[in-house]
């Protein structure tokens, strides 16, 4: 049964078109990251779904009532923003307090409301800290349990995590997908970082110039990219220009290869560096398998596994140890091979 | 042909006597800074008597620097006390006044400048008969629209006139308009000023509401030609000038219930660095050829009695020291004057500006 | 040399120039003012207090006082009012006009204030624009007189200080984000209550600063109450103008002028201490 449901949203600035005719919905209780560089718009579907700014096309319904036209203040709809925007003239116990009190709730329904709000973000003892006064993760949880102590129908997190360092980054990521969890709350979660996307949602939008290009959960997007925008904004993608041969059979560097899939015309293949083998040059070829010949420029040791670094006649491309294993000294001539259902082919898009 | 001839030689037989004592002319030379009023002034001062003194005296360069209003030329004269830059000044008598008691103005005599001697006795009274005389008289008038007021002011008590309500401009004290006003009003009303002003502040308090400003500017001939009030006080010299420029639409009035003299003095700056230059320039501007032209051109009243039955008639009929006129002029000691300035002052705007609401 | 000294010797310049231009003419005021004037006006070197006596045994000075707090208190408090929305606007506006509107919004600090007034005046005037539209649409027979009073002094002043006003304000809307706006809207407040409880708390500092500002413009102000006032506005400004420039009085003119800065550093004294109690 869908929730938020996003239906045709459009909105162009000028000539430039933000949103293209976007549909997206999300059932109750599931929490659903738009992900995608900055300038594809993303933030401007979470303004529009807020209220903040109006579409120039497109509806946005909650529990089946039409709210394309309602004004923010009646949407009721948490927003956190990437700046939190704490009110810095209130203390932490009057901007948790802000929404209850446009509600003209009671003060002492108010004052355990607020307790409660500020004991689920584990800021119990800060009510009377100006913000200001507050770390970046405290002014986070401000923000967020400002947003929650309404019981807002949907919630709506704009990077919220992004001006946070590593450490605390990663710990938010659990705590707000357990409060979200906990109060089943219909959310949607705008991000450029793939990791929160990934770590955060049930599933995820990627977003392009304006429109969704896939939509699905984590491993969905990771193992199939529909586009090869997705394969290369999700995960680390190394892409080949293929060419055909005069039987139309795709080549690379001459040699022929064996594709899950060939749709025909000008293709790409996309490959993941942990889907590529490292083999010593010269070892014995076997037809399960796609090779190329390269030289390794150097490699990286990034913490459990090594990065490999080939030049190839068909350009530099990376490769992923398994863990343990070692990598092969600088210079060294090597074959690269992966089965033909390791890749992902696209059609090349003509320029 | 030899009454054509005549005419210069009569003008320069009449130079003469006044002249006598520049009569080393040749070693006057060098530049003098002369203070005095600006804009209309300026140019016809410039005209009829700096120009004519430049001929005289080739050597001579005057600066005319416009000085403002009196108490500014005292301000530029009393900051540069200790290095004076200023050589002549001419200015209200009140200022020169506090000019001397300063000790800002250096005294003259008979001796360098023959044309003292020619002076009425009260033009040389003015400057304690030391110090610089006055240069011009001139009075207040009553200055009107002559086209749009039907019938037109013929009195001083006409300003009461109720269909003037609003339309009147006024300058308060320490304006010296005010100040002359004060004296004549308390004449019309039967006093004297030199007693009490009491007469004329009540009745100026009647006359108070029918005041649209008591701070005209840029001065009341100015709004009477700009439509904004008909009836305003004025100087007589300007008014004059002011009524043959518009082809008469600005009437003047020298109210029969009387009138008061204003006094222009020209001062010699003490510690002129060209005292010579400064003596005979004002020298020249006392001179019977200088009062002459400069009556006739802006119609201040001469100080020299021997140059006013020289003037054209015309010209002097429209002055303050025709026989006329001159049976009208209320005395004033304005050095009196400045001494109950202050008070006149605060009784006007506690009880005139006042009952004229805000 | 240590980098103390330099910093030290780097503030040099400004505290010479700060003394040639303010602390020696104050000086030179403070002198002028135990000097005395003699009954005819002429200034006497002296070292006495007759002056200053003179000035607080006229009770005038404390109607001149009231005049002009009261004059500086509304004509702020109007030019307040009226630039807030827009400062506010400018402050906000996306438009490609913004900088024209801006230009016209301080236009009037470009134009000499002299030219200003007489334009008020042909606004304002009994034949102004003013009075021929009341009189057109029949409001009035009679002229309503809006110059030459305070009336017509404080529509002038309130104009006159409503650029200063609205640079203040700009200025001082730096802590306006837009983004907290949206946050209150988003909590459920409609425009008037973001206003109120958003928009207007966070620019108090700038109102109060534009306030001040125009406060301490009109308390100096002499040109509009002289130009427009009709010789009834009486405030210390033009007490101090007329002192010097009419009666030559400069005793009393430099103790008057004392007396008027002294009055507007309680002021802000006071603000600044309000300002710290705030913070």
């Amino acid at each position: 049964m869908s929730h938020l449901v996003l239906t045709g949203l459009a909105k162009r600035y000028g000539r430039s078109v933000a949103v293209d005719g976007l549909d997206l919905s999300l059932a109750k209780g599931e929490s659903v990251a738009l992900l995608g560089p900055s300038g594809c718009g993303k933030t401007t579907t979470l303004r529009m779904v807020a209220g903040l700014i109006a579409p120039d096309a497109g509806s946005v319904s909650v529990g089946g009532a039409d709210l394309t036209q309602a004004p923010a203040h009646k949407r009721d709809m948490g927003y956190v923003f990437q700046s939190y925007a704490l009110f810095p003239h209130l203390d932490v116990a009057a901007n948790v307090a802000f929404g209850l009190d446009e509600r003209g709730v009671a003060r002492s329904e108010k004052a355990a409301r607020v307790r409660e709000a500020l004991s689920l973000v584990r800021l119990e003892g800060l009510e009377a800290r100006r913000p200001r006064e507050l770390s970046g993760g405290q002014q986070q949880r401000v923000a967020l349990a400002r947003a929650l102590i309404l019981r807002p129908q949907v919630l709506l997190l704009d990077e919220s995590l992004s001006n946070l360092d590593a450490r605390l980054r990663e710990s938010m990521r659990h705590e707000i997908r357990d409060i979200q969890r906990r109060l089943d709350i219909t959310t949607l979660f705008v991000t450029h970082d793939q990791t929160e996307a990934l770590t955060m949602c049930d599933r995820i939008a990627v977003m392009n110039c304006g429109r969704i290009e896939q939509i699905g959960t984590a491993r969905e997007i990771y193992d199939s990219p529909a586009t090869r925008f997705v394969a290369g904004f999700v995960g680390r993608s190394n892409e080949l220009a293929l060419s055909r041969d005069s039987g139309g059979r795709p080549v690379l560097d001459g040699a022929p290869l064996r594709l899950a899939r060939d749709p025909g015309g000008a293709i790409d293949l996309h490959i993941r560096p942990q889907h590529l083998r490292l083999g010593p040059a010269g070892a014995p070829a076997s037809d399960a398998f796609n090779r190329l010949a390269g030289k390794v420029a150097h490699s990286v040791f990034v913490g459990d596994r090594s990065e490999v670094l080939i030049d190839t006649k068909a350009g530099r491309i990376v490769a992923e140890l398994p863990p343990g294993d070692t990598a092969p000294p600088d210079g060294a001539d090597i074959v690269l091979s992966w089965t033909p259902d390791a890749g992902h082919v696209f059609v090349r898009e003509s320029v | 042909m030899m009454k054509i001839a005549r005419r210069p030689l009569l003008a320069g037989l009449l130079a003469a006597p006044a002249l006598r004592g520049a009569n080393a002319q040749s070693r006057v030379e060098g530049a003098i800074t002369l203070v005095a009023y600006a804009g209309i002034f300026q140019d016809n001062y410039t005209k009829t008597v700096v120009e004519p003194f430049l001929q005289r005296f080739p050597g001579v360069r005057v600066n005319y620097v416009p000085g403002g209003t009196s108490a500014q030329m005292l301000g530029t004269v009393r900051a540069q006390a200790a290095d004076p830059q200023v050589d002549v000044v001419l200015m209200d008598v009140t200022t020169s006044h506090i000019a001397n008691l300063e000790g800002l103005f250096a005294e003259i005599s008979p001796a360098e400048a023959p044309s003292l001697a020619e002076l009425y006795p009260e033009a040389r009274a003015v400057g304690m008969n030391k110090f610089g005389p006055a240069v011009t008289f001139d009075n207040l008038v009553i200055v009107y629209d002559k086209q749009n007021l039907k019938p037109e002011i013929s009195k001083l008590a006409d300003l009461w006139r109720p269909d003037l309500k609003g339309l009147i401009a006024l300058s308060a004290p320490p304006n010296i308009q005010g100040l002359a006003l004060t004296a004549m009003v308390e004449k019309m009303e039967g006093g004297s000023h030199t007693q009490s002003i009491d007469k004329a502040i009540a009745k100026l308090k009647t006359l108070a509401p029918s005041v649209q400003t008591f701070e005209p500017n840029p001065d009341g001939y100015s709004l009477i030609l700009n439509g904004v009030v008909r009836v305003a006080t004025g100087w007589n010299a300007r008014a004059q000038l002011y009524s043959d420029e518009t082809n008469g639409r600005l009437g003047v009035l020298l109210p029969p219930e009387g009138s008061v003299f204003q006094i222009n003095t020209i001062n010699v700056v003490k510690g002129s660095k060209n005292r010579a230059a400064a003596v005979a320039f004002a020298n020249y501007a006392l001179s019977q050829e200088a009062q002459k032209a400069f009556t006739e051109r802006m119609f201040y009243a001469p100080t020299n009695a021997a140059a006013a039955p020289k003037i054209d008639p015309k010209a002097i009929a429209r002055t303050a020291v025709s026989p006329e006129n001159r049976a009208r002029m209320i005395p004033v000691d304005w050095v009196e004057i400045v001494k109950v300035r202050d008070m006149w002052n605060n009784r006007w705007r506690r009880e005139i500006v006042a009952a004229a609401g805000r | 040399m240590k980098s103390g000294t330099r910093l030290v010797l780097l503030t040099v310049p400004g505290v010479i120039l700060l003394a040639a231009i303010y602390v020696w003419p104050m000086y030179g005021l403070g002198r002028m003012s135990f000097n005395e004037t003699g009954p005819t006006g002429a200034m006497i070197p002296a070292l006495s207090s007759k002056t200053w006596r003179e000035l607080f045994a006229d009770p005038f000075i404390f109607e001149l006082t009231w005049n002009s707090i009261q004059l500086s208190v509304v004509s702020s408090t109007a030019a307040l009012i009226f630039a807030y929305p827009l400062a506010l606007f400018l402050f906000r506006t996306q438009s490609r006009w913004r900088g024209v509107i801006a230009a016209l919004a301080i236009a009037p600090m470009l134009v000499n204030g002299v030219v200003r007034i007489f334009g008020w005046l042909a606004i304002l005037g009994d034949r102004g624009l003013v009075n021929a539209a009341l009189q057109g649409i029949g409001l009035t027979s009679q002229p309503v007189r809006l110059v030459y009073n305070w009336t017509g002094v404080t529509i002038g002043l309130t104009e006159s200080l409503m650029p200063y006003m609205i640079l203040a304000l700009v200025a001082g809307f730096g802590r306006l984000d837009r983004s907290l706006e949206e946050a209150a809207a988003s909590l459920g407040a409609p425009p008037w209550r973001r206003f109120l409880r958003v928009t207007l708390p966070l620019s108090l500092p700038a109102v109060a600063l534009g306030w001040l500002l125009c406060f301490v413009l009109a308390m100096s102000a002499y040109i509009t109450p002289k130009l427009l006032g009709g010789g009834r506005v009486f405030v210390l400004a033009t007490e101090i103008y007329e002192l010097s420039i009419t009666s030559v009085n400069w005793p009393l003119a430099s103790a008057l002028a004392l007396y008027t800065l002294v009055l507007l550093l309680l002021f802000l004294a006071a603000y600044s201490a309000m300002s710290r109690r705030q913070a």
